[in-house]
């Protein structure tokens, strides 16, 4: 089994650690969230009146004693949960060096989320998107769902635009249950739209995490002399004096970012800066329970 | 001035102007292409600064084309170039003659003619002979010819501007003769001057050895001057006499003027329409009068472009004046018909420089005269001379008076023989008619300038003396009759020309030598030289030295001391305008005046055909003198310029 993207050292290093939702959730099977239902787990929740049909067992005795009255104890319930990854696979993301371009960091850094979440139990589902669409393979839980995972994310290559509304509609049509969702992207697109997508998570009742990557020179500038720039999407054209721009660009690159939290800060999603320079296992510890 | 290339063929490298120009199209059209996703923020960004981007982009593309520029400039050696007179055909023997007199003062005029002599020495082709003199100076035939370039650039740096004043056209004729023993036989004087009208006494005779080359920048100078003081005490007042004129085509309006004497000093103001003087008299109280010795005073003028004339000295001596009498023998109501008219204007000319009193009196009046009360007498055709006065005349000249004796209709040649026979030079004898010219020779009295101007005097009518024993025919004339003759008697000389002092018998009174002659009678008298205090640059000064005295120092205004010859006490040294003090025994005797002439202050130019070394190329060679240093130097300035411009914009 071919792993390349896939980071074992790090998922190692990040094994005794745990990436839960704040919200509970409808899971299914046992895991390690917190259901919406109360269960059966160590985890006690609450003291609760005793009514009829509730069973005996949960009766505590000793508080019966001490008040004359009965109780149960109620408990947590653990359940697992559907992830949803999703890498930026529009040609912006080919941008980086030879072997460390923003898409082979938003790959290493799906691979390795998708086997610290199935490790814990959860489903995974993974996919990437483009201003055209979604090409996504559904959650489904256990260790062995890694390789089918690692297979579809190895074989993204980088085209097209970056979009953001479209494929997150798409991908809300796959994840109706509760669900988590992972966006890995540059988000270098229209910034209302960014938005709207935020809010369909939001109303979708998703908890959502945004990975923003960039290359060192998207956020340093760290060019010389007079330069002619293309753009990898539009392939619009543009010469500068570099040393002119800089910076008024490192200005607008900033305000970018901000405004790029501001907009995860309002619709409740956790932003996570993770430039392709950053090990990825210090943006994966960003959204851990530690 | 004109501008040329002495490597024209270097300046195909303008092309190289095309080179940063290239590189900055092809800097701006691809650079380095890179292809980014941020595209559009940079978009954004570029258009803050595009603007600015492309001025700074320009402004480097002009530095680096204009650094090329100038590096081109440099090779193909830039110069400035003029014509100067010198031969292109070989070896050329040459003077070069600076007006060093002090109108060339003006307007920095004098430097402009060092640099043009500097020039025309540096173009000499190989092998000429050339010498380089001033107009005014000591040394009358000047250096001798050499054919070392440096020599005569030395020459040129030492000549220095002189305040006094000379006769172009002799001097330059003295300074060619000076080349006549250097080889060739071509030979030129290069004068630069001012062309002032008024260093050609006699006019301008067009000479062809002689070229002139015009320094001057204006065509009428304009130039205020002190051009007379004299003082007279006057009961318990002195009258301080100033005369400024205004040389310039506009008029001088509250002109301020400051006048010392003594210690004391009065200001006015002048008036004064164009090319015309003032005279204004001034009164200072002689008990304010605070210094002790000889009094000396000044006039100054606010200063103008020719500050030396702008200030005049006096010098007062101890109350006697040099007194003048001009007897008129034949008074007319129309002065100009006057015996003495042309005598009387030149007398009162030369007492401005010497300060003396002058009287004009009829024949009747001079009878009433005692004759003793005067230092110089002249008798113009005064026909009535009684016994008293004859005994005054001889006891006037025997004390040291000069009496100068004109003839004319009005006297009886035996009254004359025989009431002044001992006073006379010559027997008088009769009147004679024909036409005469004067020869100069055989009299050391007049300056060698002066008998030469006598030989363009004509004369009608002369009175034929017989000389008398002891005296002297100091000029005859053509056939060897006296003109001049003298006597001395005692201590004072009696002088007798044998034409009229008016032009009735001659045109001696009114040829530019008459002025000359005067002054020499006035100069001449020992009597009064003892007493005249203020001189002219450049006079010989015979100084009035007590007997017993051991040693007379003389200092000039710049402090230089100067000792005297006891035996010949003359002061020969008088260069330099100011007051000068006479020391006897290390004890003040007396000071003196020395001041500029006053006919150099009127800067108008001669009407000549010079050459400015630009207008003609005849006879003319290209000076050139290169430039391209001070194209290196903004090269470089450029270079920096642009360096530090390039690391502040990056």
């Amino acid at each position: 089994m071919s792993h390349g993207i896939l980071d074992i050292e790090t998922a190692l290093r990040l094994k005794r650690f745990s990436f839960r939702t704040p919200n509970r959730v409808r899971g299914r099977k046992a895991g390690i969230h917190k259901s919406y239902y109360k269960g059966i787990s160590p985890d006690f929740m609450e003291y609760k009146e005793y009514n009829r049909g509730d069973e005996l067992r949960q009766v505590d005795w000793r508080l019966y004693g001490r008040h004359d009255r009965l109780y149960v104890r109620k408990f947590e319930d653990e359940v697992n949960l559907n992830w949803c990854i999703l890498i930026d696979r529009s040609a912006s993301m080919s941008y980086g060096d030879n072997e460390n371009t923003k898409l082979e960091h938003a790959k290493r850094l799906a691979a390795t989320l998708a086997y610290l979440l199935l490790k814990q139990g959860d489903a995974v589902g993974a996919g990437s998107f483009t201003e055209d669409g979604l090409e996504l393979i559904p959650p489904r839980p256990g260790n062995t769902f890694i390789t089918p995972i690692v297979e579809k994310l190895e074989s993204v290559t980088p085209s097209g635009g970056t979009g953001f509304t479209t494929p997150l509609m798409k991908a809300l049509e796959t994840f109706r249950a509760d669900a988590a969702f992972v966006i890995i992207s540059d988000f270098f697109t229209d910034e209302e739209e960014i938005e709207k997508g935020l809010q369909m998570l939001k109303a979708a009742g998703k908890n959502t995490a945004l990975f923003h990557v960039l290359h060192p020179d998207e956020y340093e500038f760290g060019f010389r002399g007079s330069v002619e720039f293309e753009d990898m999407e539009t392939e619009e054209k543009i010469i500068v004096d570099t040393g002119a721009v800089r910076n008024t660009y490192i200005k607008r690159i900033r305000e970018f970012m901000d405004r790029l939290r501001r907009v995860c800060h309002e619709y409740e999603a956790r932003y996570v800066f993770s430039p392709t320079s950053k090990p990825i296992e210090e943006s994966l510890i960003e959204i851990a329970d530690k | 001035m004109n501008f040329s290339f002495l490597s024209p063929y270097f300046l195909i490298g303008f092309a190289a102007v095309a080179l940063p120009v290239i590189a900055h199209l092809i800097s701006r059209k691809s650079g380095m292409k890179k292809q980014f996703p941020a595209v559009r923020f940079l978009a954004a960004s570029r258009g803050d600064s595009a603007a600015r981007s492309r001025l700074r982009d320009l402004l480097l593309l002009l530095l680096r084309a204009l650094i090329v520029v100038l590096v081109v400039l440099v090779f193909a050696r830039p110069s400035t170039f003029s014509f100067v007179p010198i031969g292109e055909e070989g070896p050329r023997t040459v003077a070069v003659v600076i007006d060093n007199s002090f109108s060339m003062e003006y307007d920095g005029n004098f430097e402009k003619a060092k640099e043009k002599a500097l020039d025309i020495i540096e173009a000499l082709p190989d092998g000429s002979f050339g010498l380089t003199a001033p107009l005014v100076g000591d040394d009358n035939t000047g250096p001798e010819p050499t054919n070392d370039t440096g020599e005569l650039k030395s020459d040129v740096k030492d000549i220095k501007l002189s305040a006094s004043f000379t006769d172009n056209e002799k001097k330059l004729e003295e300074i060619y003769g000076a080349l006549s023993g250097a080889p060739g036989t071509d030979k030129e004087v290069l004068f630069i001057t001012d062309l002032q009208n008024n260093g050609w006494r006699d006019g301008y005779a067009e000479k062809e050895w002689l070229i002139i080359i015009d320094v001057s920048e204006e065509a009428a100078p304009s130039n205020r001057a002190v051009s007379a003081l004299r003082s007279e005490l006057i009961g318990d007042e002195y009258k301080l006499t100033a005369r400024v004129s205004n040389f310039s085509e506009s008029a001088a309006e509250d002109l301020l003027a400051e006048l010392r004497l003594g210690g004391e000093e009065t200001k006015g103001f002048f008036d004064i329409a164009p090319a015309d003087s003032e005279v204004r008299d001034f009164v200072i109280p002689q008990d304010r009068i605070t210094e002790e010795g000889t009094l000396t005073g000044s006039a100054e003028i606010k200063h103008d472009r020719l500050e030396i004339d702008d200030v005049r000295y006096l010098a007062v001596s101890g109350g006697e004046k040099f007194s003048v009498l001009i007897v008129d023998g034949d008074p007319r109501e129309d002065a100009r018909l006057s015996e003495t008219y042309y005598l009387s204007g030149a007398v009162e000319t030369v007492s401005e420089l010497s300060g003396a009193r002058v009287s004009v009196k009829d024949n009747d009046s001079f009878l009433k005269e005692e004759p003793t009360e005067y230092d110089l007498i002249f008798l113009a055709n005064a026909g009535d001379i009684g016994p008293k006065t004859s005994t005054e005349l001889e006891n006037f000249v025997k004390r040291g008076g000069t009496l100068v004796i004109f003839p004319g209709e009005r006297i009886r040649s035996s009254s004359y023989n025989a009431l002044l026979g001992n006073l006379l030079p010559g027997e008088m004898v009769s009147v004679r008619e024909g036409d005469f010219g004067i020869s100069s020779e055989g009299t050391g009295m007049f300056p060698q300038d002066v008998r030469d101007k006598l030989d363009g005097v004509k004369v009608r009518r002369f009175l034929d003396i017989i000389p008398a024993e002891g005296s002297d025919v100091l000029l005859t004339l053509d056939g060897g009759k006296p003109f001049l003759a003298a006597r001395s008697i005692g201590r004072g000389s009696v002088f007798l020309f044998t034409t009229t002092a008016d032009a009735s018998w001659s045109d001696f009174p009114i040829t530019p030598v008459f002025l000359p002659v005067v002054k020499t009678f006035i100069d001449g008298s020992g009597y009064s030289n003892a007493k005249i205090r203020n001189f002219t640059v450049g006079d010989s000064v015979s100084l009035d030295i007590p007997s017993g005295v051991r040693g007379v120092e003389v200092s000039d205004p710049n402090g230089e001391i100067f000792t005297i010859d006891l035996g010949n006490p003359v002061l020969e040294d008088t260069g330099v305008p100011g007051i000068y003090t006479v020391n006897v025994n290390g004890t003040e005797l007396y000071k003196l005046a020395v001041n500029v002439d006053p006919r150099e202050s009127n800067l108008e130019k001669i009407s000549i055909e010079s050459t400015d070394g630009e207008k003609t190329e005849g006879n003319m060679v290209k000076v050139f003198k290169e430039i391209w240093r001070y194209f290196l130097w903004g090269a470089l300035v450029l270079f920096l310029t642009e360096s530090v411009a390039r690391a502040a914009f990056s």
